[in-house]
């Protein structure tokens, strides 16, 4: 691969230093003359009727400006809910965290007072957690039309993926093996705490959010208070992470609007930790069935999945579950049914479909090379995809590099040995997982504009939220410019003052909006030939909306991960020991943004496999886990080194070739780490997370 | 949380007058009790500040025993050179309790006073902690409740220097409405057969303000790891649910007075397995006039966790007991 010049280099965050010292203004600092405050009323209960609401109380406290209920507000929150009505205020509230009231007030404190005062009689009903629980006879039905949410179709049906015959598949096979796996409700965990200003100058809305997509945030918003999207502006310069759930506009943004319309003063809506963790959304919990034919050299003949998405009681998530789509196998069938549930809202959290499945999947495999006494190197190396679903060719991929490179790096031939080779207390094993995420080509924009002092002014709609979005366009522009990072100056997070950049989902920022500064960059650079520097008050302006399709192939980058962990069979405690993350993105834009985004991802997964989960009390429907705490989120002192490989495959597409990166770096964690446990111990463990009453159960 | 007003009083006597007058509640770093009152756990009408009582978080070395302040913060009583050299079951407690920020702000009385963490509390159903009349752990989530002295309540006590302190033969000295008293640590500690809404004797009026160490007579402290002289050998032992900032899943606390390699006197207490810290006299007695060899500890390790009566969820903290038991006394044994 040919080196470029900025890109490519290591380059610490254009913002780095404001962040550090406290000069970023995040959503929560943000401050108004006259603004307000506003607290949200949540339902106690797992599902329950209101029969009656009394605000008066409220009101009648000195301080209280406005408060809003399912009595005198029925503005719909579209993107909360995909498949049916979901207001800002629902009756009945359908899980514990179902906001009922919101209440303005001049502080904090008499703004939480005030909800203290409202009277709401409930009338509870029966709840369900478990989504296969909920699809039987009998269980509470908790949106009209059933439990099982409706597919794509339209249709209450699950969602079903064929090709060939599983059943040929299984005649073919000399071993058939089956297993069933589980995964809990994780909540995103960002740092950043959840708020929203709205002010509002005349018919003009203005909208401070913590927003991973300002565009699509305003579009939102647009539609559901009717209002033209060129009247509603939203800005967030610094935010704090998001991971998923801060895509789109949020209910908050919607009743910081429509209380400070009502209040006649900007308002500020903030949650608490323990709201955000129950009352925002986290990622899906599922029950998965596999059942796979191999032959006995190894490769596989067949793949059967049946599995449910537990999606809490709206449909704000897609609920599907990936990860056979790593492997090539003539005959695959998988079935998805996404339901509804009593349990906190599921929806995007990295790589929303992909941790899940692909612990389940490579966990499965696992088990198959052990069976057959094959290293689970070998079994992958024969195995792994080489054609999109077995059909369409990949426009780049680097699996196979990453499989050689990785695990020569890791060292794998001297560290996995067959299983439960210790026989002391305790024991060290190695694990490995695969996994791909897509890598689409999309519509964004960009505007570049040179000043008369040769600075080029960067436009984009990017927020940043932690991926180092703005340095990675700065140094996608310098390049494209051919100039130096220091003559760039980006302008990001405001919808007056950017074009439409695609939201920072899908890891999509690097590739779509990348694309859009490329194409601005050589057309300002065709007008500086044609015409030079602009000279005064003047500027060169270039923009560039585009929208590039991919025609005949599969976009997608591909990540291995290789663990080490050490069991103590006595105490039950799972250490990383020792972790290399191997990655496929295409050019790396920025290794040091890059190598973070990995780390973080590789962190969070192994949180996942070990500690992580909103656990609720079956009793009572109610979460207990909620907040950094008892969820055990992992610290500083959790994550180990985290070694990382770049393996650059060249592809055609994409700015200077570049692939998505931000969201693979979770996919295969959490199988490397349970596989590792698998090595070290012999044991299996199939529903997460790997915690020590399991670990010591199992061991027993 | 509620509104309440903060008071600085400058005596302790003061500060029992005010905690005497209705709905108060002490505070001395607050790292726990704000957000208690922030969940509405709590709501005291004054909150009365003990920092600002001058003196109360000081070592001192007295005739046959060490004073410690009860508002001493947890790093520096980590930190403190006469307490490692001497007590290190308590230098090690308090060095492994929370995070640095916690240790930093948390003081060793609170700690010793801290409420208890179980989930259902802190959430605010209406169990006995909360002035309920039900304990939902017994049938529920109970991953890591008490597999000892439960009923009616199955909380584990939340502090680390607690069971330390117990082991340590420690007394505390309260302030209340009637001048002072000193009980012994372990008297101090009341489990939820006598009041499940409770973890201590405490009165709402009083304050723990002293903790005094003994001086464990004649024997060489600044060699305390001494095989040939008698001495205090001694080790806080924590297993948390991730590397930091958990209360303990089991933890231990041993000290053993050594002559020569005989164990002379030995005091072994449990901590995040019981609603009170939980001494095993039985092990002690089988360490004392013995040699602590590695077969004695395991022994000993399965002694400790005799009559345990796990829950549905919790019976891994069986084998975990037994395994922290056994490796802290081999440990110390061959020190």
């Amino acid at each position: 691969m040919t080196p470029l010049t900025s890109v490519g280099k290591a380059t610490p965050r254009i913002d780095a230093l404001k962040r550090v010292t406290g000069g970023a203004t995040y959503t929560a600092d943000i401050q108004a003359p006259g603004m307000l405050y506003a607290r949200v009323l949540r339902s106690p209960h797992p599902h329950a009727r209101i029969k009656s609401i009394d605000v008066s109380k409220a009101q009648a406290l000195p301080g209280v400006k406005a408060i809003l209920t399912n009595q005198n507000c029925d503005i719909q929150w579209s993107s909360g809910d995909t498949r049916n009505k979901r207001l800002l205020f629902n009756n009945p509230v359908r899980f514990a965290g179902d906001a009922v009231a919101a209440v303005a007030a001049v502080n904090r404190h008499v703004a939480e007072d005030a909800l203290h005062l409202i009277d709401v009689e409930y009338e509870t009903l029966p709840f369900v957690l478990d989504p296969e629980e909920a699809l039987k006879d009998g269980a509470p039905e908790i949106q009209p039309g059933g439990n099982l949410s409706p597919n794509g179709q339209g249709k209450h049906e699950p969602d079903k993926y064929t090709r060939g015959n599983v059943e040929e598949g299984f005649a073919a096979a000399d071993h058939v093996f089956e297993d069933s796996y589980r995964t809990p409700h994780i909540n995103n965990a960002q740092m950043e705490i959840r708020a929203s200003m709205a002010q509002w100058q005349g018919d003009k809305l203005i909208v401070h959010a913590s927003t991973q997509g300002i565009a699509n945030c305003r579009t939102d918003i647009a539609k559901d208070l009717k209002l033209k999207p060129e009247n509603v502006e939203v800005i967030c310069l610094y935010m704090g992470g998001g991971f998923g759930n801060k895509n789109q506009c949020h209910d908050f943004d919607l009743m910081a609007a429509e209380l400070a319309r009502r209040a006649g003063a900007p308002v500020r809506v903030e949650f608490t930790r323990k709201e955000d963790y129950t009352s925002v959304h986290g990622r899906w919990p599922t029950n998965q069935y596999y059942k796979i034919g191999v032959k006995n050299d190894g490769t596989l003949t067949a793949i059967q999945m049946r599995a449910y998405s537990g999606m809490g009681p709206y449909r704000k998530g897609q609920g599907d579950i990936s990860g056979i789509e790593i492997y090539q196998c003539p005959h695959v069938e998988r079935t998805t049914s996404m339901v509804y549930t009593n349990m906190s809202v599921s929806a995007n959290f990295r790589a929303p479909a992909y941790p899940q499945g692909v612990f389940a999947v490579e966990s499965l495999m696992d088990d198959a090379a052990h069976a057959l006494k094959m290293d689970p190197l070998e079994f992958r190396l024969k195995n792994f995809t080489r054609k999109y679903q077995d059909r369409t060719a990949y426009s780049s991929s680097g699996l196979e590099e990453l499989l050689r490179k990785g695990s020569e790096k890791f060292g794998w031939k001297q560290r996995w040995r067959p299983a439960a080779s210790d026989t002391g207390p305790i024991k060290r094993g190695a694990g490995m997982g695969m996994g791909m995420f897509p890598s689409s080509l999309g519509r964004s924009a960009a505007i570049l504009r040179v000043d008369s002092k040769g600075t080029y002014h960067v436009h984009v709609g990017v927020t940043d939220c932690g991926t180092g979005a703005k340095t990675t366009m700065g140094l996608i522009a310098a390049e494209a410019l051919e100039v130096p990072l220091e003559r760039i100056n980006v302008v990001w997070g405001d919808t007056d003052t950017c074009p439409y950049s695609v939201g920072e989902s899908g890891s999509r920022t690097t590739v779509f909006t990348g694309t859009a500064v490329v194409e601005a960059a050589k057309d300002l650079k065709k007008q500086i030939a044609e015409k030079g520097l602009p000279t005064g008050n003047d500027f060169h302006t270039a923009s560039a909306d585009t929208n590039p399709v991919l025609r005949d192939f599969a976009r997608y980058s591909f990540v291995v991960h290789f663990a080490e962990v050490e069991v103590d069979t006595e105490t039950g405690r799972v250490h990383v020991t020792r972790y290399l993350a191997a990655h496929d993105s295409g050019r790396v834009m920025n290794p040091l943004t890059a190598e973070s985004q990995v780390k973080g991802g590789a962190t969070t997964g192994i949180g996942m496999a070990l500690h992580e989960q909103l656990l609720y009390d079956k009793r009572t429907g109610l979460p207990l886990s909620a907040g950094y705490y008892h969820a055990r989120v992992m610290t500083h002192m959790d994550a180990p080194e985290i070694e990382v490989l770049w393996v650059e495959s060249e592809d055609a597409y994409g700015p200077f070739g570049a692939k998505t990166l931000g969201e693979p770096t979770i996919i295969p964690s959490v199988a490397a780490v349970a596989n590792a446990f698998f090595n070290a111990t012999g044991k299996r463990v199939r529903d997460l997370p790997i915690t020590r009453d399991k670990v010591l159960g199992v061991m027993a | 949380m509620k509104t309440f007003s903060s008071a600085n009083p400058k005596t302790v006597a003061d500060a029992v007058k005010l905690l005497g007058k209705g709905n108060g509640a002490v505070v001395g770093g607050g790292s726990d009790l704000l957000g208690m009152v922030k969940e509405r756990l709590i709501s005291p009408d004054v909150l009365v500040n003990l920092r600002s009582i001058p003196g109360l978080d000081q070592v001192k070395e007295q005739a046959n025993e060490v004073v410690i302040g009860g508002l001493i913060t947890l790093s520096a009583l980590a930190e403190h050179p006469l307490i490692r050299s001497r007590y290190a079951v308590l230098a090690e407690a308090a060095g492994v309790v929370g995070t640095p920020q916690i240790r930093n702000a948390g003081t060793l009385a609170g700690n010793v006073c801290q409420r208890p963490w179980c989930w259902y509390f802190r959430n605010g159903f209406p169990c006995y902690k909360n002035g309920g009349k039900t304990c939902f752990s017994v049938v529920g989530e109970n991953e890591f409740h008490a597999i000892f002295g439960g009923g009616p309540s199955y909380i584990v006590h939340p502090s680390d220097t607690a069971p330390a302190l117990v082991a340590l033969d420690a007394k505390f000295k309260i302030a209340g409405p009637s001048g002072e008293r000193v009980i012994a640590a372990s008297d101090f500690f009341a489990p939820p057969s006598k009041d499940p809404a409770r973890e201590n004797v405490l009165a709402h009026d009083e304050v723990l303000i002293e903790v005094r160490l003994p001086a464990y007579g004649s024997w060489t402290f600044n060699t305390p790891y001494s095989t040939t002289k008698s001495a205090l050998r001694s080790a806080y032992h924590k297993e948390l649910d991730r590397e930091s900032w958990t209360h303990a899943v089991a933890s231990v606390a041993v000290v053993l007075e050594m002559e020569g390699s005989t164990c002379k006197k030995a005091r072994v207490v449990l901590g995040g397995v019981a609603p009170i810290p939980w001494r095993v006299p039985k092990v002690e007695a089988m360490l004392e006039g013995k040699r602590i060899t590695p077969e004695l500890a395991a022994q000993a390790g399965q002694a400790a966790v005799e009559g345990a009566k796990p829950l549905a969820k919790n019976g891994y903290k069986v084998k975990l007991t037994a395994a922290i038991v056994k490796r802290t006394l081999s440990a110390l044994g061959s020190a």
